[in-house]
């Protein structure tokens, strides 16, 4: 019996070193989409005898949606102070001489439990030598403001689940949509988590001192809709889409939420028509839903490209 | 391990004492000169026709076994009209499943004619000894040598060549066998290029290599007991499937086994046989040879079971009956990766098969009892429970949203036939119900390419169990010159599982038109008949006839997919001294009720004509024989009702082949 288990043992073992080796299909994913968890310092600002710490994933800023978390410590005494406000605003000096802005929130929240301000900015654009982001801040500290600014870099974001694009609508408005999640999709139904973000056009001429908050103003829009219609653009694919998809609508967070199901890895296309709260289409066209294997699958005059 | 048969003899126990249900077993065998005991005649691995037969060949020649084509290799076993899922196919009781998603391997195709004594095939719940089934069961057994007072060596080796496809093939086995041991072996090559149809077309893509060999070795542990260890390992590669847009590059699978078996001269039970088994089978596709491909696609496939079987066979008086317990687990995975044109760019990938377990578990009895000299009580039935859990289960929720990850099921089976014996008449009449669970694919299968009738198959983790209930019949006469039987069954299966269009959804495989999407229908019957005549008429020359018929309708009266047409078979055979002579003439008439729901299209009428001679000599105490034969010998061009694609089938084929044994 034991000589019958033995060989039964080697045998079982030989069998088990397959000729393909299976895939593993957690790494699979991870080959090309980085997922970061940790917030980690991205640029820090002194400004008299006070510390500005502004966080964000994997401290670095990227092109698109970043969330950021602000704290404040005591230069000296590396405690932690509470601050009545903090704003916060975004500038990208062009080589031109132009300013612009990007979208963001403003006015920080502040969140008591973890002691930080958390807000979000959509860089739309990276660091390069056409132009340069710096970060302005002011903090106001027992009713003193302490303003302060800093140079900061933003990076190409390697991983295209957070993609943004920016277009004008129908109604002539800058709209900005940036992916915010998942970071990392699964397939599997996934809730897909994007901002929209119209330009306020300033309606007075720049006035005080720089940056004129004004000039600089971005808003969540409200109440709009996101059609979706993923589809997988690779010729081979033939158009191919998924069922059980969500259009995206706003939450109380501000963010529009929806559900993409992704049916493989691979380069998935998401097609937008935008409707504002009226029911209007802002932008987007309707795809062909038609099955044409060997063809590149028509894309939505309103589109972001991810990969997984 | 003591403590281990206490506890399956306590288990037993206590299964005799509240045995509700049961079957039939005509002997026990008293001493341990056979490895196996076997209630039920068995059938010779070769075919009337044709010595040299592969296992296909030889199920096709049972009359409640038709087939899928898909090729000139691993055929898909039809029972009673109804697929795989249907059935539960083993090989001694061991469960294997293939590892790929398209069937392109079926069990049958990991045996060969060489390792196998006998097919066991169980219509109905009668095969439920070995696991749930609606069709029945098909049981492959495996060559065993019983133990003999002395040492002996017997063998034998036969090859071959089929002119048509130039297949080769050589097979050989040794067996060994003593008081106390008993050593089996074999070995088989066969080697096939593509076939040609009766057009004299070369059909592409259908050439094969099989290498397939076994060894079994057994030891007597004491007068009543003894040990055995088995293995299989099969390859085959690259094989063609012209019916399909890929082809096999590479199958391999072990199957092994030990077992443990006890005779008792006294009591109620009187064998005991016991086995835990392993096996894994893995699939690699290749579609780099058809450069019609848009897209090159891996799709490899694994598959790994274990399990136990342990049986006992029990006999007082008139009662016989035979019990069985069936565990196994199994992981099934299978893989496809998309290749896009720019090969720079990023691969797509999906599991078709997302990791799926199954679990079964089964007590089965089947009980008979003479109540008289003439006639004879079956009843039996089974309990089972069967477990599966899907890993990636987010594959399956995107089109089940919020299916669960695990499933437990539980299927139960019962079955109660009459048989009697009046002079030279014979009646036997027989009920069953008994439930299935969905298969991986049927209830884990993502995107799962059919290309018969083109649409990629979404399985459904919900699907209610499928539910059979069953009557069968059979009329006999026989006398020394002449028998005729009539035999009949009919199902009627609750949520009889098929594929629906879905119209949501695209498919993923660029030859697909569509998303199909296993459903249950509320109900579908299938009604089949089989009459089987035998006439002596000299001393030296028999004819056989066979004609089947088959009806199937879903619960709208629309035809069922792949059910044979009328079919017949006729064979005349003469036998001289060492001469024999046999002919045979088969054939389809035109299938009437095709189901082009299902994707059939109308098959014509066929009619195939076999002839072969054989001639036994003996080399001093070598028994050789020769044979020489034609299949399809006028060369008609067809295809059945069941090949896929309606690929034509072999032309003619002229064959010959040489078997020495001692």
């Amino acid at each position: 019996m034991e000589k019958a288990i033995f060989f039964l043992a080697v045998v079982c073992l030989s069998v088990i070193s397959c000729t393909k080796e299976k895939t593993d299909y957690e790494a699979e994913i991870a080959t090309v989409v980085t997922e970061h968890y940790e917030f980690k310092e991205a640029a820090a600002i002194s400004s008299e005898g006070y510390t500005i710490s502004i966080e964000a994933l994997n401290g670095t800023f990227y092109k698109g949606y970043n969330e950021i978390r602000l704290k404040i410590t005591d230069t000296r005494t590396n405690e932690n102070i509470h601050a009545s406000s903090v704003i916060f605003l975004p500038v990208m000096s062009g080589a031109d001489g132009s300013n612009t802005s990007c979208p963001h929130l403003y006015d920080l929240t502040y969140n008591a439990d973890d002691k930080y301000f958390t807000g979000y900015a959509v860089f739309t654009s990276e660091s390069n030598t056409n132009g340069s982001w710096e970060l302005y801040t002011s903090v106001i500290i027992n009713n003193k403001t302490y303003p302060a600014k800093q140079n900061i870099t933003v990076q190409e974001q390697p991983n295209k689940n957070l993609n943004m694009t920016a277009f004008t609508g129908k109604d002539g408005e800058q709209y900005i949509i940036a992916l915010v999640s998942p970071q990392k999709p699964k397939v599997a139904e996934n809730e897909l988590v994007a901002g929209i973000y119209k330009f306020n056009k300033p309606t007075t001429p720049p006035s005080g001192s720089f940056p004129d908050p004004s000039q600089f103003s971005y808003a969540e829009v409200n109440d709009y809709t996101l059609q979706l219609d993923p589809r997988m653009p690779e010729p081979s694919m033939g158009n191919h889409s998924s069922i059980n998809n969500k259009d995206l609508t706003q939450q109380s967070d501000g963010l529009y939420y929806g559900i993409v199901n992704y049916t493989m890895t691979g380069n998935w296309t998401l097609n937008f028509i935008m409707l504002n709260q009226n029911g209007k289409i802002l932008k987007g066209t309707e795809v062909p839903t038609d099955f044409t294997p060997g063809v590149e699958g028509v894309k939505s005059e309103l589109y972001i490209d991810i990969l997984f | 391990m003591k403590k281990l048969y206490i506890i399956f003899w306590t288990l037993f126990l206590g299964m005799n004492a509240n045995a509700q249900n049961t079957q039939a077993q005509k002997d026990t065998a008293k001493v341990l000169e056979e490895v196996k005991v076997i209630a039920i005649a068995k059938k010779k691995i070769q075919t009337e026709m044709k010595m040299a037969v592969t296992v296909d060949e030889f199920l096709a020649s049972s009359d409640n076994i038709s087939f899928i084509k898909r090729g000139a290799y691993a055929w898909e076993p039809l029972l009673n009209n109804m697929s795989t899922e249907r059935s539960t196919i083993t090989i001694d009781g061991m469960h294997v499943f293939g590892a790929c998603t398209d069937k392109m391997d079926p069990i049958t195709s990991y045996v060969e004619s060489n390792n196998l004594s006998a097919v066991d095939i169980k219509s109905g719940q009668e095969g439920s000894l070995h696991g749930a089934t609606v069709a029945g069961s098909i049981d492959l057994k495996r060559k065993s040598t019983p133990f003999s007072s002395e040492k002996q060596y017997s063998g034998a080796y036969q090859t071959g060549f089929e002119f048509n496809n130039k297949q080769f093939f050589n097979l050989g086995n040794l067996s060994y066998s003593s008081d106390k041991f008993v050593a089996d072996g074999s070995i088989s090559f066969r080697k096939a290029g593509d076939y040609y149809d009766g057009n004299n077309n070369e059909v592409n893509h259908s050439q094969y290599n099989k290498f397939n060999t076994s060894v079994g070795l057994a030891y007597k542990t004491s007068p009543f007991s003894a040990v055995r260890v088995d293995a299989i390992f099969d390859k085959a590669k690259n094989v063609g499937f012209p019916a399909l847009p890929m082809d096999l590059w590479l199958s391999r699978a072990i199957i092994t086994s030990a077992s443990y078996k006890q005779l008792f001269q006294h009591g109620l039970i009187r064998v005991w046989d016991t086995k835990v088994y392993y096996n894994a089978v893995e699939h690699y596709m290749d579609d780099t040879k058809r450069p019609e491909n848009l897209v090159h696609m891996d799709m490899p496939g694994w598959s790994t079971t274990y399990g136990l079987v342990s049986r006992a066979n029990l006999k007082r008086g008139d009662y016989s009956a035979e019990i069985q317990l069936n565990a196994y687990n199994n992981l099934s995975i299978a893989e496809m990766r998309m290749y896009p044109q720019d090969r720079s760019k990023r691969t797509m990938f999906a599991y078709s098969w997302p990791w799926v377990t199954t679990r079964f578990t089964s007590v089965a009895m089947n009980n008979s009892w003479d109540i008289s000299e003439n006639s004879r009580v079956n009843f039996g039935g089974s309990l089972g429970y069967n477990y599966n859990r899907s890993k990636y289960v987010e594959f399956n929720r995107i089109f089940h949203p919020g299916t669960a990850q695990e499933k437990s099921r539980i299927l139960p089976g019962l079955h109660a036939s009459y048989e009697l014996q009046v002079k030279q008449f014979s009646f036997s009449a027989g009920t069953g119900y008994g439930h299935r669970a969905p298969s991986v694919s049927e209830g884990y299968g993502y995107y799962i390419y059919n290309s018969f009738d083109r649409y990629d198959y979404i399985g459904n983790p919900d699907l209610k169990n499928e539910i059979s209930y069953e009557a069968n019949a059979s009329a006999g006469f026989k006398n020394e010159r002449m028998g005729i039987e009539a035999k009949v069954n009919y199902f009627y299966i609750q949520n009889y599982i098929i594929g629906r269009i879905l119209s949501l959804g695209s498919p993923m495989n660029y030859q697909s038109v569509g998303v199909k999407g296993y459903t249950s229908l509320d109900h579908a019957r299938l009604f089949n008949m089989a009459l089987n005549a035998n006439y002596n008429i000299l001393q030296h020359l028999h004819w056989k006839g066979t004609l089947t018929y088959a009806r199937a309708t879903d619960d709208k009266g629309g035809n069922l997919p792949f059910i044979r047409p009328l079919s017949y078979q006729t064979s005349l055979h003469f036998m001289y001294k060492s001469i024999g002579i046999q002919t045979s003439l088969n054939g389809d008439l035109t299938q009437i009720n095709y189901s082009p729901e299902y994707g059939e299209d109308q098959t014509p009428a066929y009619m195939i004509l076999n002839i072969s001679a054989n001639y036994s000599f003996n080399i001093k105490n070598c028994k050789t024989v020769l044979q020489v034969g034609a299949e399809n010998l006028l060369n008609e061009y067809y295809s059945t009702y069941a090949d896929w694609g309606n690929i034509p089938r072999m032309g003619r084929n002229i064959f010959t082949s040489l078997k020495f044994s001692f």
